[in-house]
């Protein structure tokens, strides 16, 4: 095998259960985005354009869907004769197998895979979050500190600090502490989930942590503290860009409709950072004499003759005369039915809205408590003339109602 | 399997004059259409659908926009081991000048059909568009035992009747006479440019050909041949054009506003493919009005676009007004800006507030990269 310098491993096995019946059949990072992404272009395209061509991608739940989107890595340019993309599901040895336990778990099971490359550094991400990010930048800055890991922060408000993990640093950049979710936040410096690690002290915490019989084999819980305990340098590094968490049915929707918030910087026609995709051979959109289409994002094969405002076609969908979609994403091979109408809602794939149902309500029209993104799962039918509410979510068809 | 015993031979440069504005740095074969696709991709596809994967591409001039459209032949799944896309550059047979038709070009590309193992070869003219199902054409050219089998079609709208042959068919829907009227009747069957070849016999005619100096494949190879070869129609009944001069080419693009042709053109079984560019999902602004256009990704429109065809990353800026146009990849319609009846080529700019119209009989044409 030739050396890498840097390899990355990218954790796509968690459920995702916070969102719902989006990832009833699906792992989150196949979750779709944006029209015509899913959540994983992000760390594929930021590990082409960041010149790291070797990815380790650990699955676990619901494997089928994701495997057959990465497939090669082609679409990505990580379809390579030295690395590349590699799938890595746990698997059974001599002595059986297990499981992927926790985060480092997934990464330990796989020391193997790493040693292969011999490389310098490890590039731990996650595959949940939207973001544009230069990871050669982020490992140079590790290489010149000489840390043992370096973790990417956002600064985030007070408020919101108490939702993350946050590192409490020395001036210099260096954490001395690590807190999970603290009720009293001592800094606004959020992690967000990447890390860089030299290998060789990857590798030892990492056989040090599976050796504790007590450890939940977490990088956030469990690796890092070790690590800082130890007295390792720890670095942090700080990104000032967009990124956003999109593990819940409520930062799906936004971050979809920040792509469409003209003071929200996230330009995905960026021609030195593109965000590739693995993309269907469909023709473009059709928009139609009698639709009516503002502040929207539409995508090929969309066949268009009904009423769009500020929301996001996903490739394939159907949208017929007097049907009105607002501040909704409808995912691929969705149709929505004449006089239909869809507000503030995620319609999954290949749902079918049939004539004058109505899908979702606006905030103004009800109590600010019962308001919230409704979401129709995939493959359902909501039947002519039904109601659904704000909020709910729709795992059966719904019956027509007279 | 019926698939791998077809290989193909595309003209990629055949009959490049009849939409000459269009094919003055790119061959015939790598003419933009319909908003993302190049002509030879409806060709492509159709082969690949058919499981055809070895294909011989017959090139003459200008022929660099077509290979950076090829590549490696991925986006076809044509980046293969065995097969795949072999483009066939100009072979200079008479050792004094480059081949001048469609006899010469096939003698040019005899290593290639010497080579090929495959019983059957597919000759495809790449300015057809249509989705046609080769497979059908192959079994019906194998199930009626013929030598040649002609892909024609009933009723096809041709403005240039020159080099469309019109077929006489029997019963058995052998061709019996060919001709090339002038005058188009509702009910004329003609060639569409795309024919089935036992290989053999291919080699044969063509030496044949090359050596009595024979000029077309309508001529010297079908018609010629008629009473001493099995020539049977296949034929194909739904949308077909054929780019035989710049008004086809325009028809052909706004038919595409009529949902059934889409259908015709479009389908699941059989996609069209082809290069893929990353481009974002389109964008349409607070005060977009889009009305019966065809709108490839990538687009941002801020102003108002009424029965067009838009290619991919096109740029309509605010006030802006674009009616019965076809603006390919990449064109920019500055604020305010008016254009009607106008054929733009790629990455043109049409500055703030400017006026340009042509008619339903002459469109104004914008060249490449050009600034008004």
């Amino acid at each position: 095998m030739i050396k890498k310098k840097c390899v990355a491993m990218l954790l796509a096995g968690g459920q995702g259960s916070r969102l719902g019946v989006l990832t009833g059949k699906i792992a989150k990072p196949a979750v779709p985005y944006g029209g015509k992404y899913r959540i994983i272009d992000f760390p594929l395209s930021n590990c082409t354009n960041s010149g790291i061509d070797t990815v380790g991608i650990l699955t676990q739940y619901k494997p089928l869907e994701l495997n057959d989107y990465v497939g090669s890595g082609k679409p990505w340019d990580l379809d390579r004769l030295n690395g590349g993309v590699h799938i890595l599901p746990p698997y059974q040895g001599q002595k059986g197998g297990d499981w992927y336990k926790g985060t480092a778990n997934a990464i330990y099971q796989n020391l193997e895979f790493i040693e292969r490359y011999n490389p310098e550094y490890v590039l731990i991400l996650s595959g949940d979050h939207i973001y544009k990010m230069d990871y050669s930048k982020m490992i140079e800055q590790h290489e010149q500190t000489g840390a043992a890991c370096t973790i990417s922060v956002l600064e985030v408000s007070l408020e919101e600090a108490s939702r993350f993990g946050i590192m409490n640093t020395n001036e210099d950049g260096s954490i001395y502490e690590f807190e999970e979710k603290p009720k009293v936040p001592k800094s606004q410096l959020a992690s967000m989930g990447i890390y860089v690690f030299t290998w060789e002290k990857l590798k030892k915490y990492l056989t040090e942590d599976d050796a504790n019989p007590d450890s939940d084999n977490d990088f956030g819980k469990n690796v890092i503290p070790l690590m800082l305990n130890n007295g390792e340098l720890m670095m942090v590094y700080r990104f000032n860009d967009y990124w956003k968490d999109v593990g819940t049915v409520d930062s799906l929707w936004e971050a979809n409709l920040d792509l469409l918030n003209p003071r929200i910087d996230l330009n995905l026609s960026d021609k030195d950072w593109r965000i590739y995709s693995r993309t269907v051979a469909l023709p473009p959109q059709y928009i139609a004499d009698t639709a009516e289409v503002e502040h929207s994002l539409v995508t090929d094969g969309c066949e268009v003759a009904g009423k769009l405002d500020y929301s996001i076609l996903f490739e394939n969908v159907t949208v017929e005369q007097d049907a009105t979609v607002e501040y909704s994403l409808v995912m691929p091979g969705a149709v929505i039915k004449k006089g239909a109408k869809v507000k503030y809602a995620i319609i999954a794939e290949d749902v079918v809205v049939e004539e004058n149902a109505t899908v979702g309500c606006d905030p103004t029209e009800i109590a600010r408590d019962d308001f919230g993104i409704t979401v129709i799962g995939s493959g359902i039918k909501v039947g002519r003339g039904a109601k659904v509410g704000a909020k709910e979510m729709i795992t059966e068809d719904v019956k027509e109602e007279a | 399997m019926i698939s791998s015993s077809v290989a193909g031979i595309v003209f990629a440069n055949a009959h490049d004059e009849t939409i000459a504005k269009l094919t003055q740095k790119r061959s015939i074969a790598s003419v933009p259409f319909g908003g993302r696709y190049r002509l030879i991709d409806f060709c492509l596809s159709n082969l690949v659908n058919a499981g055809v994967s070895n294909i011989g591409i017959i090139t003459k001039e200008k022929y660099r926009s077509l290979m950076d459209h090829l590549g490696s032949g991925m986006h076809w799944d044509l980046d293969r081991k065995s097969g795949g896309i072999r483009i066939l550059p100009p072979f200079n047979v008479s050792r004094v000048r480059l081949y001048q038709n469609h006899v010469e070009a096939l003698y040019g590309a005899m290593d290639f059909m010497t080579r090929c193992k495959e019983k059957y070869i597919v000759v495809y003219d790449a300015r057809t568009v249509a989705n046609i199902d080769i497979k059908a054409v192959v079994k019906q050219h194998i199930n009626t035992n013929a030598d040649i089998t002609v892909v024609c079609r009933k009723g096809l709208k041709i403005t240039n009747g020159d080099n469309t042959m019109a077929l006489d068919v029997n019963k058995e829907g052998r061709i019996v006479l060919t001709g090339f009227p002038q005058k188009i009747a509702a009910d004329d069957v003609r060639s569409m440019g795309v024919y089935v070849f036992n290989r053999e016999k291919l080699i044969e005619i063509v030496k044949e050909s090359y050596r009595t100096g024979g000029d077309t494949i309508n001529d010297d190879i079908i018609s010629a041949n008629l009473d001493n070869l099995k020539i049977m129609a296949y034929e194909h009944k739904n949308y077909a054009e054929i780019m035989d001069c710049p008004k086809a080419y325009r028809r052909a693009n706004f038919e595409l506003l009529d949902a059934n042709v889409r259908k015709d053109l479009f389908n699941n079984e059989r996609p069209i493919y082809t290069k893929t560019r990353d481009d974002m999902p389109t964008r349409y602004g607070v005060d977009s009005c889009v009305k019966n256009s065809l709108i490839a990704e990538g687009c941002v429109i801020e102003g108002t676009v009424k029965n067009s065809v838009l290619f991919r990353g096109v740029k309509v800026e605010k006030g802006a007004v674009v009616e019965n146009c076809i603006l390919m990849q990449g064109v920019t319609v500055g604020e305010n800006a008016v254009l009607d009846n106008v054929i733009s080529d790629k990455n043109a700019s049409v500055g703030a507030g400017m006026v340009a119209k042509g008619t339903e009989e002459k469109e104004f044409f914008i060249e490449k990269n050009q600034k008004i």
